[in-house]
């Protein structure tokens, strides 16, 4: 794709308005914490921001994909981690290509993925009930493999991945970037793309128009689990080893961050994009409390603060679509 | 007597004035109609009416006091309304929807006596012809009832002096829409005011004492109904001189052309159908609510699972189950519930129409945005389609473009077999007419063949060739439109066995 197109892509994503309002606030964001704290918009913070919040973002975006569908994946931490420790076992103690083991890795996330959308699509299940068993599934598979221990001595070779700059810029917000353009393009420039979002406004509209509803459904799974898998597989870069517990914080994250981004739960309207800008918000309001000096037990509750006024703003604006149209 | 009048009410929304100086009196011992085309404020005016919306401007009077005074909030419980959709609670008793909330019927006690309420039921269950055990689930008796059920809550309330029906026949019975009217005729012996909202004009000439047109905001007309004639509401209510009489029958049909073959169709809610469908023709199917049209056309579609039976398509067989292949092949469903089944809600004018249309402006992998503007664009020319513009969110147009949007973008698909479940409900009527027309030039014009299902029996004389009859799940007729009477098809869809079948009875 041409540099020009991805730029007039992106630009025609910010115009959608519940975008811009976000952008606002993620502006107004920036401002009041480069007052609050001189430290915050020097190079060395800017980039440790960018790095830890890419991670969050990759899970996010995968998310922002169900969540368009209307359907919610809580086994992404479990995905990442276990995609982790088995990343770490085919490296260290099998000795594959540390490349070939991270490609294996990012398939076994789309199967986990795909099992999550089999079983939900198959028995007709709500994917909120599935994804609560399999991520306990993964999670415990994960820790019997492990043993809860980490594996170390991961090759040097990918720590460029979690480590590396390009163009000074922390690869794993490259990556992420890459990934972005990627989903994207595929959301509002294919027909794949277009059946997601028919499949989030109604599914019976979906069967009556011809579309594959679960193929869609299934694949989008595979996708949200295998964004997961390279998320867990770049922390393991960034780390250099294999901690089990990678993976664990960025369910809920993951959500906040795309509903603020301006995803319905409910499904069929946003775009997976805005989940990056829902990732800064979050990514920016935890470094503001550790510039400030404030306890990083405040942390989770923030967080917690966030994903609330999240939903309700999301709740909220979509009181004001069904109260226009009432008239 | 004079117990609810609105004087001057004028509302307006963002962009749009719903109402302009609107005056109307309701009196006691009447029933009142208010007619008009979709959007031309009739809901409005209820809401307002009922206490919900604030009026901008102008004053409700109840029993000679204003109402929309704060101090008088009360006075707004003497109006009771029952909204034109089915909005009760289906894992709650028969006697429970009866008497909720139980203030207002009269049931003070601080604990719920199911004992009480079950022997209270039945007298209303009676009144009604509801004819249910009051413990019953509202969600395991027929959508029927359930309509029924609502209009009786409306008359427990024990404050209500007037009533408010917005379309409350749309999934009645034809015996169901009898008793509805002998309850209504009754409460008017009551010195209560009655107000009835109904696209159907035959209710209105039927029930109706007096009647008011509204039109785009504005109280266009208003005459006691045994001066005026059907044609007087008509061109009231669309400004335009509309013939009903005319018929748009498809010309060039070809009988011995069969291009659908079905034979013993059985699934769920019905047995044993078959029947053929001609090339070039319009095909009615008739019956009453619930006798299984719809779940027929949706397991020929493929959304429905079949039983037994098979479908032979242009003389080969057909693939059940899989709404891909029948559209590949040809056949396109456009569904009864337009706002769940057919539109996607949240998307743009656009959007909804290219959907259908992926092939057309994708090389497979990526769509191009210019192909898909001139497509979509050709598309709400040819169709009439009337947006403001391609990306405005599909909600905010009214059912009769959204309809066109449906059709439009299934017409471009170039289909062989349409089928239109209910296409006009709640659709008015200057744009009934355009829809029909549009019908009959999809049929002479493209070569389509169209599977009409309605309710409406005056629609399917008008356009369709022939018309089957559905009773319970079975088919008891096959008709030619163009020889036959009117009555005969009606005895058909109520079960030859049933006598007399059009008065109230349990």
């Amino acid at each position: 794709m041409k540099k020009e197109n991805v730029i007039k892509m992106l630009g025609s994503i910010l115009k959608e308005k519940q975008i811009s309002g976000i952008m606002a606030a993620l502006g107004l964001l920036i401002v009041i914490a480069s007052l609050s704290s001189p430290y915050f918009l020097t190079a060395y913070n800017l980039k440790a921001v960018i790095r830890s919040l890419a991670f969050v973002s990759i899970v996010a975006i995968g998310q922002g994909c169900l969540l368009l569908l209307g359907e919610i994946d809580l086994s992404v931490g479990s995905v990442a981690g276990l995609c982790g420790v088995i990343g770490g076992i085919l490296m260290v103690n099998v000795g594959i290509n540390p490349y070939l083991s991270l490609i294996l890795c990012l398939l076994l996330g789309a199967i986990l993925g795909f099992l999550n959308g089999l079983i939900t699509v198959s028995l007709k299940l709500s994917s909120l009930i599935v994804t609560i068993g399999t991520a306990g599934i993964y999670k415990g598979i994960n820790l019997v493999i492990s043993k809860g221990r980490a594996i170390t001595d991961i090759p040097k070779e990918i720590y460029f991945l979690g480590q590396g700059y390009l163009f000074n810029i922390p690869m794993p917000f490259v990556i992420m970037l890459i990934v972005l353009v990627l989903i994207v393009f595929l959301t509002k420039y294919t027909p794949f793309g277009r059946y997601m979002y028919a499949v989030g406004n109604s599914k019976e509209a979906s069967w009556i128009l011809g579309i594959k509803v679960n193929f869609i459904r299934i694949s989008t799974f595979m996708i949200t689990g295998l964004l997961a898998a390279l998320a867990g597989m770049i922390m393991v870069a960034r780390l250099g080893s294999s901690q089990p517990a990678i993976g664990e914080l960025w369910v809920l994250n993951s959500i906040a961050a795309a509903v603020i981004g301006g995803v319905a739960l409910t499904g069929g309207i946003g775009s997976p994009a805005g989940a990056l800008i829902g990732a800064t918000i979050i990514g920016v309001i935890e470094n503001i409390i550790v510039l400030c000096g404030v306890s990083v037990y405040w942390q989770t509750a923030v967080s917690g603060v966030i994903i609330v006024g999240a939903v309700a703003l999301d709740s909220i604006s979509r009181m004001g679509v069904l109260r226009k149209k009432k008239i | 007597m004079r117990i609810l009048e609105a004087h001057n009410i004028t509302k307006s929304f963002p962009g749009v004035i719903a109402l302009k100086n609107v005056n109307v009196a309701f009196e006691t011992k009447k029933i009142h109609g208010i007619i008009g085309e979709n959007g031309a404020g009739k809901s409005t005016l209820v809401k307002i009416l009922t206490g919900i919306y604030q009026p901008d401007k102008g004053g409700i009077l109840i029993e000679g006091k204003e109402a929309i005074d704060h101090r008088n909030k009360k006075l707004f419980e003497k109006v009771t309304f029952v909204p034109q959709e089915l909005d009760i609670f289906q894992n709650m008793t028969v006697a429970e929807n009866l008497f909720i909330p139980f203030r207002k019927s009269g049931f003070e006690d601080t604990f719920v006596n199911m004992g009480k309420l079950y022997r209270a039921a039945i007298p209303w269950l009676e009144k009604f012809k509801i004819n249910v055990d009051p413990n019953n689930l509202v969600k395991n008796i027929s959508i029927s009832n359930q309509q029924l059920l609502q209009v009786a809550r409306a008359f427990v309330n024990k404050y209500f002096k007037i009533i408010i029906l917005d379309e409350p026949t749309t999934s009645l019975t034809i015996s169901g829409i009898t008793c509805l009217f002998d309850a209504i005729r009754k409460l008017k012996t009551e010195d209560k005011a009655i107000i009835f909202i109904s696209h159907k004009l035959d209710e209105v000439f039927d029930i109706c004492d007096e009647i008011t047109v509204l039109r785009n905001g504005e109280k266009v007309g208003y005459s006691r109904v045994k001066d005026i004639d059907r044609r007087w509401v008509i061109t009231k209510m669309s400004a335009r001189d509309i013939n009903e009489e005319s018929t748009f029958r498809p010309k060039k049909r070809k009988k011995e052309d069969i291009i659908l073959e079905v034979n013993g169709l059985s699934g769920l809610g019905f047995s044993n159908i078959s029947f053929n469908l001609h090339k070039g023709e319009i095909l009615g199917f008739s019956g009453l609510v619930g006798a299984g049209r719809s779940e027929i056309m949706q397991t020929i579609f493929g959304l429905l699972p079949v039983k037994s039976g098979n479908i032979k398509f242009e003389g080969k067989p057909w693939e059940f189950g899989n709404t891909n292949f029948s559209i590949r092949m040809g056949l396109f469903y456009l569904p009864e519930e337009r706002k769940r089944q057919g539109i996607l809600p949240l998307l743009s004018v656009q959007h909804n129409i290219s959907i259908a249309l992926i092939d057309k402006i994708s090389n497979g992998v990526v769509i191009s945005s210019q192909k898909e503007r001139n497509l979509v664009e050709k598309v709400i020319y040819s169709y009439d389609i009337k947006t403001p513009t391609i990306k405005k969110q599909i909600i905010y147009l009214s059912g009769g473009n959204q309809q066109k949007v449906i059709i439009g973008r299934a017409m471009f698909c170039m289909p062989k077999i349409l089928i239109f479940d209910e296409p006009t409900k709640g659709i008015d009527v200057g744009t009934k007419n355009d829809l029909y027309r549009m019908m009959k030039e999809i049929v002479d014009e493209k070569g389509v063949s169209i599977i009409l299902v309605s309710s409406e029996l005056e629609e399917l004389l008008r356009c369709s060739n022939r018309i089957i009859t559905v009773y319970n799940g079975e088919k008891v007729g096959e008709f030619e439109t163009e020889n036959t009477k009117e009555s005969k098809i009606l005895n058909s869809i109520l079960g030859e066995n049933i006598k007399n079948s059009t008065e109230c009875k349990l």
